[in-house]
């Protein structure tokens, strides 16, 4: 257990940002992950697809995107928190070369019921704003 | 398309809304660890709640469970979709839409929420409606409708679990993909550059090197910036220029919020520093977090690379 | 000395497009559009027409407008710089040319799809190749490259200097768009608005959020000057011109006169209004309503300063006390300014203060209004002018 630690609601306060990751978009992360998240579209493993729609290559699945979203969440909270909710908007598409930087705070903190609101920005070193939104976190209440 | 046209096909999109894409379907694999675990791997996700079974155990939920993100993958169709789509409402719709030019799609919002937690050896039964239909949007694709699905997810108790709402554009592409685009793209934006003319040139051919210039008048030594060819005060047209210490004073600040402008960094502040010369120039503040800039506040400025291709001046706390 | 033009031009027709975040239309149907109601409210024909004045950033060229018009000689036609400082300054122009007889009737024009189109909010970039270049070339690699991110730099030290709070940039933001709510042709028209959802709105450049910046629009105005003699046959009662001005201010840059001495004011207006002031032999005292340009919350406060309704750093307090609404001591963009109504660059205004002196604004004072003040954009060479009703 001691190996991973959870962040606990009184440990967290409203402002507090989460560490940043980059995240290399390669065309492995892209084809692979739209595998295992079961979604076989052509734009994501087949280039001449992709290229088709006007995009230089195959572009990253959003079942992808949402798990990289809520990893990025459960990284900074450890593993006892309980994804509670997602919510995302989605923008330019993440491309293999790219470079995705996510970025996040604390936006609310519900002591009482244990609850905390995180806001996430992944943006890549391209064309800018891939995802935003937030994720909801249970925390146990004690350490 | 004429407004009775358009009335007609509104009142049979519209239809659609409320209408079920499929009936409460059991996903035709349980949830299992093999499928996590290859989404585990590729993600990155080292989270241990989802493939360390040993300290899954000790844990407070005492066994490992999916990720919650994994909620709509249990169910999706798989290879064969790729094949052809068996028929369903979403696809009569999105048919209709095609024939009517808004041929154009796009993904736009995923909402997810997770009530209850799915281990392996759990069966996620889904269930999908389409839930709303927008008005007639003009968006920067083009014109189209924004329609959502609900999809409503149970476990083999008849538990609820979760529930998505999955927002698609469906829009009348305004000009053709050119001709398709190559990997040149993908060339990291950098800032936009000055142009440099005769009057600016050596100012900023100075800072490629490293020193900021002021211009000064030879004939009544007055500074002036940005720099011109002629002397405001005394009409010289010879000049002269000396190297800033770059020793400021904020006289003011802003920060960027929107529109975020690709190549550069955010959070971005500007300000305008007032220069121990005498001189303001424009810049960016940074090393200190935006709350911290105020005007009056002392800086100190370095020429730095801030891309692959842009030195600038860019001011620190002093 | 200003050159006294006092009276010697009268705007006799107005006209607007319908406002629209699409338009679907090319911007020279647009212009003819707002043209031809103009001259329909007029009740000229085109070929009455001998003048034209637009703005250098508009793409229509006045020899296009008139020959779809139908249009016939042009002996006049001036283009005005410098974005939404353009706006009195075409009516200057307007004015210039028609009190020295070089045009007898002239139609000031500007129409674009602001919004469809080329968005200004999106900001300089280095792919311009005008001589402006060079220009924002000191503020495009520091990521200073949009309208907003420049006014807001000077409202920063404004409001450091003087101590206004956003509780006054809100007075203005909720004001104009209370008139643009009754408005039917405003894009708020209908629309609730309230300080919730002001301070909740996202930043765009700080201090300035969404609702203190206007909507980029699609449409055209268009406005009518003509000689009084000729105005006296006319539909309507004709608005003249009471005085007018430009000015360009020392040390000016296009919205970055950064390298004043104190930079947190605006001069060149202060100086328009001098000169509006002499000419026209009125005072502030005299005006009894304003369409004052309103691309930004903050700008408005600084030029009810620069035409001297209050003085420098005490336009918070007069705008709290109510003074631009309906029964204030100025109502202020009552068609629901450029904020809420459409960013047409300031025409839609001079529309709407030729309707004040008339008496016809959707939101008309009770009281009469024998003078209303317009204003062109700010940070940039500005100007303004007085209407009144035509002896």
């Amino acid at each position: 257990m001691s190996e991973y630690k959870t962040l606990t609601c009184a440990e967290v306060s409203v402002g507090d940002k989460l560490p940043p990751q980059d995240i290399d978009i390669t065309t492995g992360l892209v084809v692979c992950g739209a595998l295992a998240t079961r979604d076989f579209e052509p734009v994501h493993h087949n280039k001449a697809a992709a290229v088709a729609t006007g995009l230089p290559d195959v572009f990253m699945n959003i079942l992808t995107s949402q798990g990289l979203m809520t990893r990025f969440a459960t990284d900074w909270s450890g593993p006892e928190a309980v994804v509670k909710s997602l919510d995302l908007r989605l923008g330019a598409p993440n491309v293999p070369g790219m470079v995705m930087t996510m970025t996040g705070e604390v936006t609310a903190v519900d002591t009482e019921n244990g609850i905390v609101d995180i806001s996430v920005l992944g943006e890549n070193n391209i064309w800018g704003m891939h995802m935003q939104g937030s994720v909801q976190l249970a925390l146990p209440q004690e350490a | 398309m004429t407004a009775e046209d358009q009335k007609a096909f509104e009142d049979e999109i519209y239809a659609f809304v409320g209408r079920e894409v499929c009936p409460p379907t059991p996903a035709k694999d349980d949830v299992n660890s093999t499928m996590i675990r290859h989404w585990a791997e590729i993600l990155g996700d080292s989270n241990p709640a989802y493939t360390d079974e040993a300290w899954a155990k000790n844990s407070a939920r005492g066994k490992t469970i999916a990720p919650p993100a994994m909620l709509y993958v249990w169910n999706q169709e798989g290879f064969a979709a790729t094949t052809g789509r068996a028929p369903d409402a979403q696809t009569a719709l999105v048919d209709l839409f095609n024939q009517h030019g808004y041929t154009g799609v796009l993904g736009t919002n995923v909402k997810q929420e997770y009530f209850r937690e799915v281990s392996p050896g759990d069966t996620v039964v889904m269930a999908m409606t389409i839930d709303n239909i927008s008005e007639r949007k003009t968006t920067v694709r083009g014109p189209g409708y924004f329609f959502e699905t609900l999809a409503t997810f149970t476990n083999q108790h008849g538990e609820t679990i979760g529930t998505q709402r999955f927002k698609v554009l469906k829009f009348i592409p305004q000009e053709q993909p050119a001709a398709a685009a190559s990997e040149d793209t993908l060339k990291v934006p950098t800032r936009i550059a000055s142009p440099r003319g005769h009057d600016n040139k050596w100012w900023w051919d100075a800072c490629d090197e490293g020193k900021i210039l002021i211009q000064r008048c030879k004939n009544c030594q007055t500074l002036r910036h940005p720099p011109r060819p002629m002397c405001g005060e005394c009409q010289s047209m010879e000049w002269d220029s000396i190297e800033s210490t770059l020793d400021g004073e904020v006289l003011s600040h802003t920060q960027l919020h929107h529109p975020k402008i690709p190549g550069y960094q955010y959070p971005l502040i500007c300000a305008v520093i007032k220069l121990a010369e005498g001189t303001n120039i424009v810049s960016n503040i940074v090393g200190c977090e935006p709350s911290e800039v105020h005007i009056g506040m002392a800086v100190k400025g370095v020429v730095e690379q801030v891309d692959e291709k842009t030195m600038l001046p860019q001011f620190y706390p002093a | 000395m200003v050159a006294n033009v006092k009276d010697k031009a009268v705007i006799v027709g107005i006209g607007n497009t319908t406002f629209s975040k699409d338009s679907g239309v090319s911007e020279l149907s647009l212009a003819v559009q707002a043209v031809k109601a103009a001259l329909d409210d007029a009740g000229l024909k085109p070929s009455d027409i001998d003048g034209m004045a637009t703005f250098t950033m508009d793409t229509n060229d006045e020899i296009e407008v008139a020959r779809a018009l139908g249009a016939g000689e042009l002996t006049f036609y001036g283009r005005s710089h410098y974005g939404g400082g353009a706006a009195t300054s075409c009516l200057h122009q307007a004015t210039m040319a028609v009190a020295t007889g070089m045009a007898e009737t002239v139609v000031v024009y500007r129409a674009l799809n602001g919004r469809s189109g080329h968005r200004f909010s999106g900001g300089v970039s280095g792919e311009i190749t005008t001589a402006d270049a060079i220009h924002w070339g000191w503020y495009m690699p520091y990521g200073l490259l949009t309208p907003a991110s420049w006014v807001a730099m000077f409202t920063q030290r404004w409001m450091h200097n003087t101590g206004v709070t956003k509780d006054a940039l809100f007075e203005v933001a909720h004001s104009t768009r209370t008139y643009g709510a009754n408005n039917p042709a405003a894009f708020f028209y209908g629309r609730e608005f309230d300080r919730a959802e002001y301070d909740a709105a996202r930043m765009i450049a700080d201090p300035l959020q969404l609702f203190d910046c206007c909507q980029e629009s699609d449409g055209g105005s268009a406005v009518i000057v003509t000689t009084p003699e000729r105005a006296r046959d006319l539909r309507h009662p004709g608005v003249s011109v009471r005085g007018v001005a430009q000015c360009a201010a020392e040390n000016q840059e296009q919205m970055t006169s950064f390298y004043r001495e104190e930079f947190a004011g605006i001069p060149e207006m202060e100086t328009a209004a001098k000169n509006v002031y002499a000419m026209s032999g009125l005072s502030a005292d005299d005006i009894d309503a304003a369409v004052i340009y309103d691309a930004f919350s903050p700008i408005v406060l600084w030029q009810l300063e620069a035409w001297g309704f209050c003085g420098y750093g005490e336009s918070g307090d007069f705008v709290k006390d109510g003074a631009l609404r309906t029964n204030g001591r100025l109502p202020t963009n009552t068609h629901g300014g450029q904020l809420s109504e459409a960013y047409i660059h300031g025409v839609n205004g001079i529309v709407e203060a030729t309707r004040l002196v008339r008496g016809t604004s959707v939101n008309q004072p009770a009281k009469t209004v024998n003078h209303a003040l317009v204003t062109s954009g700010v940070g940039i060479p500005t100007g303004g002018a007085i209407l009144g009703r035509m002896d």
